[in-house]
């Protein structure tokens, strides 16, 4: 353990400052930490507790253990050495103990050690915050005494002599403690430089020793301490149990972002204040109020504590006397604070922990604090928590903020307080950055509550276990695979209600987005801010920014001018949209945008260049040859699904090229002849913008380009020969040419696409696009977790423009949104999606989850996809559906298809009567019947795919059937009496026979007789194919085809040697049958009032274009 | 050398077969000078056209039966263009105007006005009326039928309907008060037998009694049917035997081997090739309710006693729905699945019943 520790400390001092800094920093912490004792009134008890049991802990620890029995010793030797060390093991497990706290932290940490180690009921309860507090109280005291037992621990180690210097250091914290109660105000505004540097130093220290620590490092440190924190927890209640458990799971990945948060607030608050004194002053304020509601809660705990802490005040400090228990309460917090925020620093890895920065404290929100707190129920963490935070915090008001974040991240380690209840709510986002991998059966949730209780809170759910798996959550019957891979990779493992607790006691942080998005806002602001101070008067600059500025920008570009902001206030943000309002004005702020890869750029060199690849008269390549930068194309074409910023990306490409543009889309009148009138002449223009601006313009006369948005839209009577007009200006244009469409592959596009520079558009992904959605909504002052934000771009299908239209719909009344109400109202909009015809028709009869939370308004709405098709394809299939309720038993599955099939003809009659009787609020009806009815009636399994419905082939042949029988009929009218159905029906079927048993019997002598048939029917030879046609059956034999091709030669030639007479006209005039589609049928299938009368004369073209004709009259029909 | 059933169709009233006693009525009619509109309606194969074309000649002459085949365009009000063919003589013109489906009103508008606009010539020598023939107007569309409501009386002058069709249920009362209705019942199988016997002589041939009355029986009392059927006969056979096979048509025998399918098993795999089947019936134009009804004159011949009543009242049903209904196969197919469900739960609780 001690070899640990010294790596740490080393490595922590070596980048930042000194170690002896550093012990001295937490020689003051210690200080404060004995003026603060006073606050904790619940810490009270258990520091008096602690202080008795310390050292006797420490004794049974080495007993346990010599590695803890080490680390015990150096505890009670040295305060310094315990603080350090504590600091380390405080920073993984806790963030709420600083230095002072050290000792409290090492026991804390030593806990856990027992918890893995030995029986983790009682450590757990002592571990968290109660442990933590009592030591404090006790080092504080002991420090005096510390001193000269720190000696050998200090010649055995470097630390030990940063443990003498911190002493010293303690001496004059001590000192400036009493000073600082005096002149709270004062020492804020105006902090002395010495204290500074001190903080600043010890700050540092802290926090690269909490970096360095990693899990194995806490658990060193923890190991020592424990055993003197264990005892105490036995004597705290169960609830804390649970807390160490989640407190050790956050000192690995999760906090390290709002720990580099708390580093870099901790720092600025260390420039700020300077000294001690004013985070104590603040503390204390802050302290008083928690310490009061805290006391109101347990006041039992309280007093009992109160004694305790009284005499160490009067021991301690002075200043404590004047304060009340809460303010006493305060001293101590701010201490604690500091450890805590060093811890974080550790945490992260990152260069900005050595240095102190100013950095806005975003990650913990004071709402979340807030939160954090009243979940927590135990006076004590909150008491502790809140304290530090307020000593960080500078006096403005991101001080506060930073407080707050100081605040959730304590309370994830605090104990439970006695007989508080256990709060399922758990912060916002307090599993960000936390990746989970749930396996077995977990006792309360299914696995998918699980997974969305995580993701509530911003965790992440994987299937398979990695490095970077941050827990493992384990229920029943875990797969045994994935428990040796979390301990070959030293996972940790949860229970289920490890994972309650880790929601309930992890401290909420604002997401990475939220963060980014505040900060890019804030920037933002003070660079307008700046702008506004130099520039005094508005240049012509200016004025065009301000125009442009009406459409605000996203979060990811700092850089936004003074006029945005101004503007903002002004007029845009009331009458814009969010889309225009938070529209791109640079390419870099073009969401999925900004590679050097990406089409933006992509088209921008390509405009750049436009003239001199015309110059040169570079011809165009195709994409697989060389470079794919368009060169020599006159036209670019961007493609993508609508919501991505196609258009968005071709003006600002086109104002970043510095060319000026004309846009023509969907609004304007696109025809051949406007496009050749309007359009052509431009093409040639220069822009008077040149003359006009003077001398700040720079573009030259003939930079100018048109885009054409919404090319596929060109079509219709409005702009009929639009795309063939275009391709004929693409060719000989004198300006680039941008276009642009949805679909790509459309047949329309075809011509277009080849004359164009091809870039395609893909969806951002979800990440992209949160960034942008939330400082948007930071900036609109909504209150949105990432979680909920990620669900709404989700049901979006990545639509940025959909997302923020969504978003601001849904915020319109609140300006808050949970989880729960994103995750409804994506639900909601993701209905609007198209479901294909095969997809509802499945729907309809699969069983199972799927379908099982369906209302029979829902069921109803899979026909109303498509009320033409939909009854079709449920007919199509219901047979194949494999119904549950049948359970196998033929009988039943026999009455089940005879219920659906009766339904369905039910739901004929219904579409009869819309049908004839224009009755269409009968649809919902026929969607019961149709749909709805032999759903339910077959749900079950669908064995096979869904068939597409053959009804329409067979009514389409039925209709050529008919066509034929009808011309037929005209055929033969003057010699037969009846009517197409007994023609269909008697004649042919002997008419077949007469016609071909000469031929079969007699072969070529038969042909006359044939052909007298014939001429007596006034049939042609066309309708003596027909005949055969129309007549054969699959069970009948094909006599005509058995033929042989002698026979069949002689028929042909010995019939087309004669001339046939007929009573009807053939050839030519039965072109002019088109577009009479026969319709006469018994059962009226036809419903499209078509029908034409067939009594045409049959002609050699006839049947192709009556095919055509027929299916066209098919698809209305269906 | 066309076929018997046209060969031999009698060409005069008096020439008649059968219902002879409804010819001399009709003789009379025409003789009497005020002949009115008629609706002619009765089975297929009973005769009415012939009927009818015999009145015509008894009307004006041997005239009629110089036909030419026309073709008439029609223009609807929105534009679209109707070609319909007719068949007419100088003194009347015959028309199905069923052929253009559902705007066959405009037919009958603007060719009943067309036709009755102009009057005959000679009003000496001939009747000073021309006569339209509409055929299947069971099969017009309502508003078609409203339309020719009116015209029947504003033309009374120059024109007279005969209107033929096979039923008068579906044929809106109006008309059919105006109308003298004239019922062509099938003949009955000795007639038909009869007749069969008659032609037979005609073509020098003999036939015997019994396959006549076979022959007879097995056309459904369709004397169209019965004649083609014994020349099929001869042609298959001669000279006849007594107890030669009479040949059915091909869709006959296809339905009646899906029939036999139904009753082989019933399983939903079944009905699926049972479906398909009907569907291939259905895309040769064999109307729906000749199918339901070939099937349950198939199917109830494999029942007895209460599942006969149930079989047929569930035929009955689904022909109704047939009739109200839009796509046949859905009626049938539900006709089916029931027929399947009924059968298979009589048959099991039959069996159980044994044990």
């Amino acid at each position: 353990m001690i070899f640990l520790c010294r790596m740490d400390i080393r490595n922590f001092f070596g980048p930042t400052a000194s170690s002896k800094k550093t012990e001295k920093t937490k020689l003051e912490n210690g200080s404060k930490v004995k003026t603060e004792e006073k606050k904790k009134e619940d810490k009270k008890k258990h520091k008096n507790e602690q202080k008795e049991t310390k050292k006797g802990k420490k004794i049974k620890e080495k007993e346990i253990d010599s590695s803890e029995v080490i680390s015990i010793d150096d505890d009670s030797d040295t305060d310094l050495n315990s603080n350090k060390r504590n600091v380390k093991t405080k920073e993984s497990k806790l963030k709420k103990s600083p230095a002072v706290n050290g000792k409290d932290k090492s026991p804390s940490s030593t806990k856990k050690k027992k918890k893995h180690s030995v029986s983790d009921d009682d450590m757990e309860d002592e571990e968290v915050v109660s442990t933590k507090k009592k030591t404090k109280g006790k080092k504080t005291q002991r420090i005096v005494d510390s001193d000269s037992e720190d000696e050998p621990s200090s010649k055995k180690t470097p630390k030990g002599k940063s443990k003498l210097k911190a002493k010293r250091e303690i001496e004059d914290s001590d000192d400036e403690s009493k000073p600082r109660q005096n002149t709270l105000d004062s020492f804020v505004k105006s902090p002395s430089p010495n204290k500074k540097p001190k903080q600043e130093l010890k700050k540092t220290p802290g926090s690269e020793k909490k970096k360095e620590v990693s899990v194995s490092d806490f658990f060193g440190s923890g190991s020592v301490k424990r055993t003197e924190r264990s005892t105490v927890a036995t004597k705290r209640k169960l609830d804390d149990i649970d807390v160490t458990d989640d407190v050790e799971i956050h000192d690995d990945d999760d906090f390290q972002d709002t720990l580099k948060q708390l580093d870099e607030q901790q720092s600025k608050k260390a420039k700020i204040d300077t000294s001690p004194e004013k985070s104590i002053k603040k503390s204390s304020e802050t302290h008083e109020e928690e310490s009061k509601s805290q006391v109101s809660e347990k006041p039992s705990l309280a007093s009992k504590l109160s004694a305790k802490v009284s005499k160490q005040l009067l021991e301690d400090t002075p200043v404590k006397d004047n304060v009340n228990k809460l303010e006493t309460f305060v001293p101590d917090t701010p201490v604690v604070k500091s450890p805590k925020k060093s811890s974080p620093q550790k945490f992260t890895k990152t260069p900005e922990k050595s240095s102190p920065r100013k950095s806005t404290p975003k990650k913990t929100s004071p709402s979340a604090s807030k939160m954090e707190v009243t979940p927590k129920s135990t006076p004590k963490h909150e008491s502790s928590k809140t304290s530090p935070g307020k000593t960080h915090t500078s006096p403005e008001t991101p001080a506060l903020e930073r407080k707050a974040s100081y605040r959730s991240y304590l309370q994830r380690e605090g104990p439970r307080a006695l007989g508080s209840k256990e709060i399922p709510e758990g912060a916002d986002n307090c599993l960000e950055g936390l990746t989970f991998v749930i396996t077995g059966v977990l006792e309360s949730l299914e696995r998918d509550e699980a997974k969305h209780l995580i993701e509530k809170y911003g965790g992440k759910v994987t299937t398979s276990l990695s490095k970077k798996t941050s827990y493992l959550v384990a229920g029943r019957d875990c797969g045994e695979s994935k428990l040796q891979k979390a301990r070959s990779f030293g996972t940790k493992q949860l229970d289920e209600d490890g994972l309650l607790n880790l929601i309930k006691t992890l401290p909420g942080k604002k997401s990475k987005y939220q963060i980014q998005a505040e900060e890019s806002f804030k920037k933002e602001q003070k660079e307008a801010l700046a702008k506004k101070k130099s520039v005094e008067i508005p240049s012509e600059t200016d004025r065009t920014s301000n125009k442009l500025s009406q459409f605000e920008r996203k979060p990811s570009t700092p850089s936004s001018s003074k006029s945005h902001v101004t503007n903002k206030t002004d007029q845009s943000e009331e009458s814009l949209l969010w889309v225009d309002k938070y529209k791109p004005t640079t390419m870099k702020q073009i969401i999925g945008q900004q590679g050097d890869k990406s089409n933006a750029k992509k088209l921008l060199s390509w405009i750049q260049n436009w003239h001199k690849n015309q110059a040169a008269g570079i011809k165009p390549q195709g994409k697989f040859f060389g470079k794919d930068d368009g060169a020599g194309f006159k036209a670019a074409l961007l493609s993508g699904p609508p919501g991505i910023g196609k258009t968005t990306t071709a003006t600002i490409v086109c104002k970043e090229a510095g060319f000026s543009f004309v846009e023509l889309n969907a609004s304007s009148t696109r025809s051949k002849k406007s496009l050749k009138e309007v359009v052509a002449e431009s093409l040639n223009n220069t822009t008077m913008v040149d003359f006009v601006v003077g001398s700040t313009a720079k573009t030259n006369g003939h930079k100018h380009c048109m885009i054409m948005d919404e090319v596929d839209g060109m079509a219709g009577n409005e702009d009929r020969g639009g795309l063939q007009e275009l391709v004929q200006l693409i060719k000989s244009t004198k300006i680039p040419i941008v276009c642009m469409c949805n679909d790509r592959n459309h047949p329309k596009m075809r011509t277009l696409s080849n004359y164009c520079y091809d870039l395609r558009f893909q969806r951002p992904r979800v990440e992209q696009i949160k960034g942008a959605v939330m400082s948007i909504a930071y900036k609109e002052g909504l209150n949105i977790p990432a979680p909920a934000v990620n669900e709404i771009i989700l049901a979006a299908n990545q639509d940025i423009r959909q997302v923020i239209h969504n978003l601001s719909l849904w915020t319109a009344s609140e300006k808050s949104m949970t989880y729960e109400q994103a995750k409804k109202d994506s639900s909601n909009a993701k209905k609007d999606f198209k479901l294909g015809p095969f997809d509802a028709c499945r729907k309809v009869f699969i069983g199972g989850e799927e379908t099982a939370g369906m209302t029979i308004n829902d069921k109803s709405d899979l026909f109303f996809n498509d009320y033409m098709l939909a009854p079709l394809f449920v007919q199509e299939n219901y047979i194949h559906v494999v119904p549950f309720s049948a359970r196998g038993d033929v009988k039943k599955h026999l009455s089940q298809l005879a219920r659906s099939a009766d339904s369905i003809a039910e739901g004929d009659l219904v579409a009869k009567k819309i049908g004839s009787n224009q009755a269409w609020s009968l649809l919902p009806t026929q969607a019961i019947y149709a749909s709805v009815l032999p759903g339910e009636y077959m749900r079950g399994s669908l064995p096979q795919m869904v068939a597409f419905p053959s009804w329409l082939g067979k009514n389409s042949s039925t209709g050529k059937t008919d066509r034929i029988l009808q011309e037929l009929r005209t055929h033969m009218r003057l010699q037969i009496s009846g009517d197409k159905k007994s023609l269909n029906m008697d004649y042919l079927p002997y008419m077949r026979r007469s016609l071909t048993d000469p031929l079969v019997h007699r072969e070529n002598e038969g042909v006359p007789e044939v052909i007298k048939i014939m001429d007596d029917y006034d049939i042609i030879k066309e309708d003596f194919d027909n005949i055969m046609e129309v007549t054969k059956y699959p069970n009948s034999k094909d006599v005509f085809g058995s033929l042989s091709s002698k026979t069949k030669a002689a028929f042909t030639r010995a019939y087309n040697k004669e001339v046939h007479m007929t009573p009807y006209a053939t050839g030519v005039a039965s072109k002019k049958k088109k577009g009479k589609g026969a319709a006469v049928d018994e059962e009226e299938i036809y419903m499209e009032g078509e029908g034409g009368g067939e009594g045409a004369p049959a002609g050699d073209s006839e049947d192709d274009e009556e095919d055509n004709v027929e299916l066209d009259t098919m698809i209305k029909v269906s | 050398m066309s076929l018997w059933v046209d060969k031999h169709r009698p060409n005069s009233l008096q020439k008649l077969d059968y219902h002879k006693e409804q010819a001399s009525h009709l003789k009379k009619l025409v003789n009497g000078g005020d002949f009115p509109h008629l609706l002619v309606y009765g089975p297929s194969g009973a005769g009415k056209k012939t009927r009818i074309m015999c009145l015509l000649r008894e009307l004006y002459g041997s005239g009629v039966e110089k036909l030419r085949i026309e073709q008439n365009t029609f223009t609807t009000p929105s534009n679209k263009k109707l070609e319909i063919s007719t068949i007419s003589s100088n003194y009347h013109i015959e028309v199905n105007p069923s052929d253009v489906g559902n705007n066959d009103r405009v037919v009958i508008q603007e060719l009943i006005k067309t036709v009755a606009q102009v009057n005959q010539l000679e009003s000496a020598s001939q009747k000073d009326f021309k006569v339209v023939i509409l055929t299947e107007v069971d099969r017009l569309s309502k508003d078609a039928q409203h339309a020719l409501r009116r015209t029947m009386e504003k033309y009374m002058a120059t024109c007279r309907l005969i209107l033929c069709c096979n039923s008068t249920s579906k044929v809106i009362p109006a008309i059919r008060s105006r109308c003298l209705g004239v019922r062509v019942a099938a003949p009955t199988i000795d007639e038909i037998a009869q007749i069969l016997q008659n032609t037979c002589k005609k073509e020098s041939l003999n036939l015997p009694v019994d396959l006549a009355r076979k022959i007879a029986e097995k056309s459904n009392r369709n004397l169209r049917r019965a004649l083609l059927m014994s020349e099929a006969c001869r042609v298959q056979q001669y000279p006849f035997s007594p107890d030669q096979e009479v040949t059915e048509p091909d869709w006959e025998l296809y339905l009646k081997e899906t029939a036999g399918l139904i009753i082989q098993q019933q399983s939903p795999k079944r009905l699926l090739e049972v479906r398909a089947r009907i569907y291939e019936l259905l895309t040769h134009c064999i109307p729906p309710d000749v199918i339901i009804r070939g099937l349950l004159q198939e199917l109830i011949t494999n029942c007895d006693g209460q599942l006969k009543c149930e079989v047929v009242e569930a035929a009955a049903y689904y022909e109704h729905r047939l009739q109200l209904g839009q796509k046949a196969i859905y009626h049938l197919e539900a006709f089916i699945a029931k027929f399947m469900a009924i059968y298979k739960r009589f048959f099991e609780e039959g069996i159980a019943d044994l044990f």
